[in-house]
């Protein structure tokens, strides 16, 4: 049988960098075809290629659809061919609903009119037949981000897609959110769908795909058949490299610090969204030492970045409780304040939350620390500026052409590299790291282990809030499991188990998602 | 995209160019001494208020009262200096004062207070035409009283002397060459990058002839006129203030992502405020030039303002949604602008036609800052 789709020596190029360089790549009817590969080596190019965004024209190579060569010259092209590509920012109106966002543009009608009786009708069908228990009037803003996710495949198949191409679907989702989704893609596959699935989450990988896809650096390394493929055959030929050892071990605490004062003690700490609303956080209590990593762990909506962003004073109103950063009462009007006080905050959402992304390399990196620049007469000593940059550049070893690179051209590990460069910039006591691995590739995430290290190893503390257990235990000195906004646990290292820190992370009901 | 960047780059130089042999082309006096001369001094006017939105701009917020504002503030000074017979340095200092005030207080507003900024200055665009009209009485009040010259009506028939010109052209190319030589020395020392002599060498020629020239141009009527002197030093200011201190970054950085810009530590709120005060600073600079240019104050003075400095920016390349945009641009932005109007006052064309003229240029800059935007990644 000839595959449905096919690429045949695709070339990309952008300024500056070869994106793509001569890819092959072939889809089988009713095959789920895995491709991996770390941030930054073509993937999403790939998929921009197939998907139209990058219309024809634009590359070297050629596209096939069922044998035939194809040119796409819009995302329009690319849907009537029966390809539709599902990527992690959802197309869909949030305040719409379930039937109104699957049958967006198309609805049934009746004259001039909406059908809307048909269209309730037929969405209620469609959700039936992918198990969904929902009503099609639920507004879509209403929905957890797995639904939302089933609701982007219920619509691509509505529209009679033969390709489904899934970007990263699972990154936001929870276990049982992922068990369903992959049973759904295993009945669309045995109905005849073909399915090109982009994933980090190597074990998911295993269990879905036929065959699998490595790409590394723009080019298409190999090919493995699911039985030929394990996870550290798949992360070598990912990284070109053996990992030999995921997470550095611990550094001994500097001798100077053995002893001292906590740099923070929270005690009893109770906070709500907002003044008179009922308290998301309670009774928090913990401290953290100099050349110490304290994780903390928790599910969905534990409170775990709320915590952090607390603690910043970027969120929340003190009901009660104490905060004290380097012995002094820590109550901080803002991040501005925090920063000053030595307390820095990266957010798990670098690109909305963390960098200027029209911006150079330089100009982010030095953002929050402008002020100790400042020479007298207001102006930055731009020549010190530069070189406080790019000494972090350098150590940091961010790829990027240089400190004048637009900030949202790099890899995602490579922003991250610029988010965490920007909190250190600042000399922190404390560092607060929310998700600092999402989303990137496992040699950044390499990068960012060592990183913490060196951070403990000159006597700095390190808050890590992870949602991977393997990385919150490979990491941690101490591991605090946050449920339902209280503690649920708090375990030492050398007590660390999957099994005790979820049964913490499950201590208490967890409140209703806000 | 490469090309877009550089169309964009050309296309600023292509347009002017085209617009004045348009121009020359229809009425030889456009590029005569005089009317060159009488176009530098709109142009100064203009481009002084473009400086000021170029702030709010970058920042992503916007200011529609600054027409409104420009005729208050100038009428304040010329009621003071006419009807209550004050010294013009004292009027101007007064009415000076409450710009500043007047755009804390919107500022202010639109920060602690969270009103969208559109709202706040369209509501100071009709509050400000009121007061103006009251201030003045629906009447035409002159900048000056009796037949001696004061300060406010020499901003603008005022004219450096030629040699002072000359000198004062010498002042500033030593002055950048000063600035310029000390930065690539301390670069240098540091083992940073720096431009090659050759670059140096050409852009220092292009600014030699460039700033001699316009002196020359002047002089061929009657010399360098005050207001040039008065943009040159705003756009000197809001050149050093965007790049080279805190608040420029942090401008940029607001109108990029102000949420990062919150977490990066930055003040916003004090930022903002900042930016409007400085707006203020330039409606009273502009309403003082521009009323004395008009001689009197009357109730059309700094009708429509506000969009002539949108404009200006827009062409210049200032993105509407913030982050982007540079003083040069801005000041080439104000070139077009105003040699529109100027050419098209010169050729006597009639109001209705300018209306029109005026609305289509200001709706094709926005329609190019939408398009080359939508041309640049936005991953």
């Amino acid at each position: 049988m000839p595959p449905v789709f096919e690429a045949r020596c695709l070339t990309k190029r952008f300024p500056g960098v070869v994106a793509l360089r001569e890819v092959n790549f072939a889809l089988a009817p009713a095959e789920v075809h895995a491709l991996c590969g770390e941030n930054g080596a073509g993937k999403s190019t790939l998929i921009k290629l197939l998907g139209g965004i990058h219309p024809h024209g634009t590359y070297e190579g050629e596209l096939h659809v069922d044998g035939r060569p194809t040119e796409f010259r819009s995302i329009r092209d690319a849907e009537a061919a029966g390809i539709a590509v599902i990527t992690q920012e959802f197309a869909l109106i949030e305040e719409l609903s379930v039937a109104e966002n699957i049958f967006l543009g198309r609805p049934p009608r009746r004259g001039l009119r909406v059908d809307w009786l048909e269209l309730h009708r037929r969405a209620a069908v469609l959700l039936a037949d992918f198990g969904l228990d929902l009503s099609p009037e639920t507004p879509v803003r209403d929905l957890g981000i797995g639904q939302k996710q089933l609701i982007e495949i219920v619509r691509a198949m509505d529209k009679r897609s033969r390709i489904l191409v899934l970007d990263e679907p699972t990154a936001a989702l929870t276990e049982q959110e992922v068990a369903v989704l992959l049973d759904h893609l295993r009945r669309l596959r045995a109905q005849g769908t073909a399915c090109i699935y982009i994933s980090h989450k190597l074990d998911e990988v295993l269990a879905i795909a036929d065959r699998i896809t490595v790409l590394r650096d723009g080019a298409s390394i190999m090919t493995l058949h699911r039985t030929e493929a394990t996870i550290p055959r798949l992360i070598r030929h990912m990284v070109g490299r053996e990992i030999t050892e995921q997470f550095p071990p611990p550094t001994p605490p500097r001798p100077e610090d053995t002893g001292r004062e906590p740099v923070l003690v929270v005690r009893d700490l109770s906070v709500a969204p907002f003044r008179h609303a009922p308290p998301r956080l309670q009774g928090i209590s913990f401290e953290l030492r100099r050349g110490e990593v304290l994780g903390i762990g928790g599910l969905m909506g534990a409170g775990r970045t709320e915590l952090l962003l607390h603690l910043f004073g970027a969120w929340g109103c003190r009901i009660q409780g104490e905060v004290r950063l380097l012995g002094q009462p820590h109550a901080p009007t803002g991040p501005r304040d925090s920063i000053a006080r030595g307390l820095v905050l990266t957010t798990e959402d670098r690109r909305r939350y963390g960098l200027v992304l029209d911006q150079g390399v330089g100009f982010n990196l030095s953002l929050s620390h402008l002020r100790n620049f400042r020479r007298p007469g207001g102006w930055i000593d731009q020549v010190a500026e530069q070189r406080g940059n790019q000494r972090l550049f350098e150590s940091l070893r961010i790829k990027a052409p240089g400190l004048f690179a637009r900030t949202g051209g790099l890899s995602g590990g490579n922003q991250q590299k610029v988010v965490l460069g920007k909190a250190l910039m600042t000399e922190p006591a404390v560092v607060l790291l929310d998700e600092p691995t999402r989303g990137i590739d496992i040699g950044a995430k390499q990068e960012v282990y060592a990183l913490i290290r060196r951070l403990t190893a000159e006597g700095r503390a390190v808050i890590v809030v992870s949602s991977e257990l393997p990385e919150l235990m490979g990491l941690s000195d101490r591991i605090l499991m946050l449920a339902g906004g209280r503690l649920g646990g708090e375990f030492r290292r050398g007590e660390f188990s999957q099994e005790s820190l979820l049964a913490a992370a499950m201590a208490r009901p967890a409140p209703r998602a806000a | 995209m490469n090309s877009a960047r550089l169309l964009r780059h050309l296309s600023m130089p292509l347009a002017l160019a085209g617009i004045c042999m348009f121009f020359a082309l229809r009425e030889s006096a456009f590029l005569g001494p005089r009317n060159l001369t009488q176009w530098l001094v709109e142009f100064s006017i203009t481009g002084t208020l473009a400086l000021g939105m170029f702030m709010i701009l970058l920042t992503g917020q916007i200011d529609l009262s600054v027409g409104s504002g420009v005729g208050l503030i100038g009428g304040i000074a010329a009621v003071l200096v006419f009807h209550h017979a004050w010294p013009a340095a004292g009027a101007l200092g007064a009415a000076f004062l409450v710009a500043v005030l007047l755009w804390t207080l919107m500022g202010t507003l639109i920060v602690r207070q969270r009103i969208p900024s559109f709202i706040i200055t369209l509501g100071g665009l009709l509050v400000f035409k009121g007061l103006f009209w009251l201030v003045i009485q629906n009447s035409t009040v002159p900048v000056l009283r009796g037949e001696q010259d004061n300060l406010y009506s020499l901003l603008t028939t005022y004219y450096l002397p030629r040699d002072a010109g000359r000198a004062l052209a010498g002042v500033v190319l030593a002055g950048l060459g000063l600035a310029l030589w000390r930065s690539r020395s301390a670069r240098r020392a540091h083992g940073l990058p720096v431009r090659s002599p050759r670059f140096v060498a050409l852009a220092g020629v292009a600014t030699a002839i460039g700033v001699v020239g316009l002196v020359e141009v002047c002089n061929r009527f009657r010399g360098v006129p005050l207001p040039l002197l008065i943009l040159a030093a705003t756009a000197g200011c809001v050149y050093f203030l965007t790049r080279h201190t805190p608040f420029g970054r942090y401008l940029y950085a607001i109108g990029g992502n102000e949420e990062a810009a919150v977490l990066s530590g930055i003040a916003v709120p004090r930022v903002l405020v900042g930016a409007y005060v400085l707006m203020g600073v330039t409606v009273a600079l502009t309403g003082f030039m521009t009323t004395a240019y008009s001689g009197a104050s009357t109730t059309t003075v700094g009708d429509l303002m506000e969009l002539d400095a949108i404009a200006a920016c827009v062409i210049g390349g200032t993105a509407l949604r913030g982050g982007r945009g540079t003083v040069g641009g801005v000041i080439f932005g104000a070139l077009i602008m105003t040699a529109l109007l100027n050419g098209m006052t010169l050729l006597a064309v009639s109001p209705e036609i300018k209306f029109i003229a005026r609305g289509l240029v200001l709706a094709l800059a926005v329609w190019m800052d939408v398009r080359l935007g939508a041309d640049a990644p936005r991953d």
